[in-house]
């Protein structure tokens, strides 16, 4: 057994200063009495914990603290329909080595069937499986709303939509709007630049050039073909 | 003043129910002392000391009836102390979110604050250099510098080799004394 000298001896060999230093006083400072009480203290907490560990019996707890509440605990007001604990069945979704057992006969006890962890299927969730499947929805929502958006776009196009507009609807829409176009009088070949006639008589078309200047007319005049180069 | 009972005596004493709680009075009146300030030495502070301590304390209580003697009462008494020092330690690091470097800077500051601190003093500077030590080092250097603790019982407490633990001590050793001559 090695003594304090030993002790001493070796650490002046691995510490000369330390050892001969002789440091071996704590400067700390405790409160005053504090080991004299430490032990009353001690068995007080031990005292109350050990009351926590070894509490009453619920039931002489109650008693204890309301005797009408204690009365009432075994008295219970909600009814069950006859025979419904002895007709429940367990339906194992196994396969046919375990099929559905009731888990009481009537009368009698039966032993409940111990059911294997391990034979039954067991669901884990597979992250990288889900994620799979998450990314093909993605793909299949994108391609639906895009082939939506274009087929949506080409009907509601007024232009393409024009094409399959029949001349009779057409003359029709136009007529409402005091534009009169005959159908058959221009094919369907002729350059869109082609506009519809308008109904105007000869004293509209005064009101229209009324504030025109001769001079301009004779211009515009000269720059028609002359069948239709006559304006009055 | 009685003479103070062997620990036999007092396990025997302490597994009757009629003097159960007189032996345990007398193993904390026994041990107290020593088991305080190691633990006051790891933790610094006294409150903190206190909960320990008291903690060590109520642990012996519950589980001295099982002792089986196969070490001596005070190699297990300090094994429940060092440990329950390690648990506060960690569970300290854990509330406050910090490192073991911060915790230990935490000791030493907590060193600096004491109302009798003197920089000047070699005790005080020893009390410094202690807390600069990795955790195990500073408790196999305590076992060993304060309660000149041999190496076969400090390896029941640590559950450490006697070779690991003397090269523990030595390197602590020498890492103190360096820290002393330098600040």
């Amino acid at each position: 057994m090695e003594t304090s000298k030993d002790i001493l001896t070796e650490l002046l060999d691995v510490a000369p200063f330390l050892g001969k230093a002789g440091m071996s006083r704590v400067p700390y400072s405790i409160p005053k009495g504090y080991f004299a009480d430490f032990t009353d203290i001690l068995l007080r907490r031990i005292r109350i914990e050990m009351e926590v560990i070894s509490e009453p019996q619920a039931g002489q707890e109650i008693a204890d603290l309301s005797p009408l509440l204690a009365g009432l605990q075994k008295n219970n007001p909600y009814k069950l329909p006859e025979g419904y604990f002895e007709s429940r069945q367990i339906n194992i979704p196994s396969s046919g080595k375990n099929p559905a057992v009731p888990i009481f006969e009537r009368g009698q006890a039966k032993e409940v069937p111990i059911i294997s962890i391990e034979s039954q299927p067991r669901r884990v969730f597979n992250f990288s499986r889900v994620l799979k499947y998450a990314v093909a929805a993605c793909l299949v929502a994108m391609l639906g709303t895009t082939l939506f958006n274009i087929s949506t776009h080409i009907e509601s196009d007024p232009i393409l939509g024009l094409a399959v507009v029949s001349d009779q609807d057409m003359a029709n829409y136009l007529d409402s709007d005091d534009i009169h176009w005959t159908p058959g009088l221009s094919s369907a070949t002729e350059s869109t630049t082609d506009i519809a006639s308008v109904d105007l008589n000869d004293n509209d078309i005064r009101d229209l050039l009324s504030n025109v200047p001769d001079d301009e007319l004779e211009q515009y005049s000269a720059l028609l073909p002359e069948e239709k180069g006559t304006v009055n | 003043m009685a003479e103070q009972r062997t620990d036999t005596e007092l396990l025997t004493l302490f597994r009757e129910p009629a003097t159960k709680e007189k032996a345990f009075t007398e193993i904390v009146k026994k041990y107290q002392e020593r088991l305080y300030w190691h633990v006051r030495r790891m933790l610094v502070d006294h409150e903190d000391s206190n909960d320990v301590l008291q903690n060590v304390f109520i642990r012996v209580w519950n589980a001295l009836s099982g002792f089986r003697e196969d070490a001596q009462l005070y190699t297990w008494l300090y094994r429940i102390a060092t440990n329950e020092c390690l648990t506060f330690i960690e569970q300290q690091k854990k509330k406050a979110s910090i490192s073991l470097d911060e915790m230990d800077s935490g000791l030493s500051n907590k060193i600096r604050a004491d109302k009798d601190f003197d920089a000047n003093k070699l005790e005080w500077k020893l009390q410094l250099a202690i807390q600069q030590l990795p955790e195990k080092q500073r408790v196999v250097f305590m076992l060993r510098y304060y309660n000149e603790m041999p190496y076969e019982e400090m390896s029941k407490v640590l559950d450490t080799s006697t070779g690991a633990l003397k090269a523990s001590y030595h390197h602590a050793a020498k890492k103190i004394e360096d820290f002393i001559l330098n600040h």
